[in-house]
């Protein structure tokens, strides 16, 4: 067990099998070969795994009598990828291991980075290479949020460290969330040349994350927000003066005005919904008042 | 002037049956050192560069001499929902051998090899072509939108025959856009009230970090200040305009050395535009050239999509800019903003085209100089 050159799944989840094993013992024997006077495990790492965790400690076995490393790696890999879907992290693993079993780079990016349903380029090797050698919460955090390749880029992109602080704020959130948070973060590490550390622990942000008051998920939403008036100044004070503007002028609620994405263009916009006559003659009424009122030019831009 | 040294590639791929047309010939002459192979197209050459780990600087290392089965000559897509200026663009290069943080070229093209398309011949009459459809009315053109006009002069010797060919055909206005000070090559030409030289320019702050390859700015101002010299008419692009601590004083400094370089009844028009990419173009900027602010700036999606600075902060941008310009010594020097809106248009020029044509015929050489439109 301790030879762990063909193992390519992490991460198992192993309650269910073992308790089924414990039940009604193991069903299908795993796969060894002969590696001098002891059995190197092949494949069935999560049925042995289970074995163990279920007290189970003799099992039979199907020895192989295939002495070429690669070809039998290929074959697991080739298995696996055939019953179910590998995680960036079990992706990783694999092509390393490819690469100590004398793989080049040309030929992992021509022939198995395709049939990993990765993108066939030197760059997102580079990547998957950074994956490998991450500690292990990134891998599990990988591997558990099934984060695509991009999001990974923008993880990798911070050091071990940072990584580590950055991690139990990116676990509660969706990954469009998760990947603003980093691009924002980054954007401002970057632009301002302070460490992640400093933002993370500089006011209302530190406040945030120390706070006993709030969960993870509730953290991690307050830093994601003042990340973004931060890495977004001109914009979230644009924002901060709309919003402001549209609170002195009374707005009825059944109307609502919008700027254009991003104050893009100029004008405003108006809708509102109505499902009788009487009710359009009401709306427009309160359009006729609105318009009339001096604060409605401070929606506008300049 | 300084001597071009100039780019080499370190293979040049010739597309098979190309041999013999006589721009293949001047440029094999010009790099007699370099290895050479003779492939059947592209394809071949896409798959001799796989694999590395940058392809774009891995297509910009080779040159591919073929034959261009496709148009030559394409209207400017400009960019959705922004007012165009009716520009046509010649593809004759594809590719650069300049290497920018902000090149769109990097997602446009990929890795593809820089690629000059030889059969010439076909390029003059597709011009030709077009020209007669236009009736009198006045046609910009340029090379300098799939690659740097002048960068591959020094092998091409392109610039002579693209001079010689629009002289004679004075209903063009045909524009020569770099970043380089390679204007040998040129100089052996007679200018031509129609031909217009054009430099981008970048403070030397932006220009060092994020125009690799690209002459220092002093070279390619005093290249435009001997081409002037020369009868040239010239013109500026200041695109993209960068903002970043301390750029009212570096594009200050720079419009100052401008106006000092070259008098301005010898510039032909002054561009603005500030800088812009499609988000896609982002991760390449990154992982490309990880030193690099310019993602890191206050950027947000325009109407096409493509980020830009949030607007306020364009339209003060460009407010400091044309203030600049017209203090220091532009007064009457044409301006236009590249894909830019109605509102930036008329907020800061106090002008407002009502259709692309209206930019295009206030660049024309009738227009030019004329206060009314601006």
């Amino acid at each position: 067990m301790r030879d762990e050159r063909f193992r390519i799944s992490y991460f198992l989840d192993l309650e269910a099998l073992a308790r089924s094993i414990g039940a009604s013992g193991l069903l299908s024997p795993p796969l060894v070969r002969a590696s001098g006077k002891r059995f190197v495990l092949v494949s069935g790492w999560k049925r042995v795994l289970a074995c163990q965790e279920a007290g189970v400690v003799e099992i039979p076995a199907l020895v192989t009598d295939e002495k070429d490393d690669l070809k039998l790696f290929l074959a697991i890999v080739e298995e696996n990828r055939s019953h179910r879907t590998l995680s960036l992290t079990e992706k990783a693993e694999t092509l390393k291991k490819l690469q100590a079993l004398g793989l080049g780079q040309e030929a992992l990016i021509r022939d198995i980075m395709p049939a990993l349903a990765l993108p066939a380029t030197a760059l997102h090797l580079r990547c998957l290479n950074g994956l490998a050698r991450a500690r292990r919460d990134v891998k599990r955090y990988a591997h558990e949020k099934e984060i695509p390749l991009s999001l990974l880029e923008s993880v990798l992109r911070f050091g071990d460290a940072d990584r580590s602080r950055l991690l139990p704020m990116l676990f509660p959130l969706g990954q469009n969330k998760q990947r603003e948070l980093l691009d924002d973060l980054r954007g401002i590490i970057r632009r301002d040349g302070v460490t992640v550390r400093r933002v993370l622990s500089d006011g209302a942000i530190g406040e945030a994350l120390s706070s006993e008051a709030l969960s993870q998920l509730q953290k991690a939403d307050r830093v994601r927000g003042l990340l973004r008036k931060l890495r977004y100044p001109a914009l979230s004070a644009q924002q901060g003066a709309f919003d402001a503007a549209l609170r002195n002028l009374g707005r009825p609620r059944e109307i609502a005005i919008q700027p254009s994405p991003f104050f893009e263009d100029e004008g405003v916009s108006v809708s509102f919904r109505f499902k009788s006559a009487a009710e359009l003659r009401d709306r427009l009424r309160k359009l006729e008042r609105l318009a009339s009122r001096p604060e409605l030019l401070r929606l506008f831009r300049e | 002037m300084k001597k071009n040294t100039g780019y080499l590639p370190s293979t040049i791929f010739v597309e098979k049956g190309a041999e013999s047309a006589p721009l293949v010939r001047r440029v094999l002459r010009n790099c007699r050192d370099v290895p050479r192979r003779t492939v059947s197209g592209r394809r071949e050459v896409a798959e001799r560069l796989a694999g590395g780990a940058d392809p774009v600087a891995e297509g910009k290392k080779v040159l591919y001499l073929a034959r261009q089965n496709g148009s030559f000559v394409k209207p400017c897509p400009c960019t959705p929902r922004y007012i165009g200026c009716s520009y046509f663009i010649v593809n004759s290069v594809l590719n650069c051998p300049l290497d920018c943080t902000y090149c769109i070229l990097q997602l446009y093209l990929g890795g593809g090899p820089l690629t000059v398309f030889c059969n010439l011949e076909r390029l003059w009459s597709e011009i030709d072509r077009l020209l007669g459809k236009t009736r009198g009315r006045p046609v910009r053109i340029g090379t300098g939108e799939l690659s740097d006009s002048l960068a591959l002069d020094h092998l091409t010797g392109a610039s002579r025959e693209l001079v010689s060919f629009f002289r004679a055909r004075p209903g063009a206005l045909f524009e020569l856009k770099t970043k380089t000070a390679a204007v040998e090559g040129l100089f052996r030409s007679r200018p031509a009230e129609n031909i217009v030289v054009s430099w981008s320019l970048n403070p030397h702050a932006v220009a060092r970090k994020d125009e690799r390859g690209a002459a220092p700015v002093r070279d390619r101002l005093e290249a435009a200040r001997e081409a002037a010299r020369r009868g040239f008419p010239v013109g500026f692009h200041f695109d993209p305009l960068v903002l970043f601590r301390g750029w009212e004083e570096a594009y200050g400094r720079l419009i100052d050395s401008l106006f000092r370089s070259v008098p301005a009844r010898s510039i032909r028009w002054i561009s603005l535009g500030s800088l812009r990419f499609p988000p896609a173009l982002r991760g390449i900027m990154e992982a490309r050239f990880p030193q690099s602010r310019l993602v890191h700036a206050e950027l947000v999606p325009g109407r096409d999509g493509k980020l830009r600075y949030f607007k306020p902060l364009r339209l003060g941008l460009y407010r400091k800019m044309v203030e600049m310009i017209r203090n220091g010594g532009g007064a009457d020097v044409p301006l236009y903003f590249c894909m830019e809106d109605s509102e930036v248009w008329e907020r800061v020029l106090k002008w407002k085209p009502r259709r692309k044509a209206e930019v295009e015929l206030s660049l024309s050489p009738r227009s030019v100089g004329s206060k009314s439109i601006l």
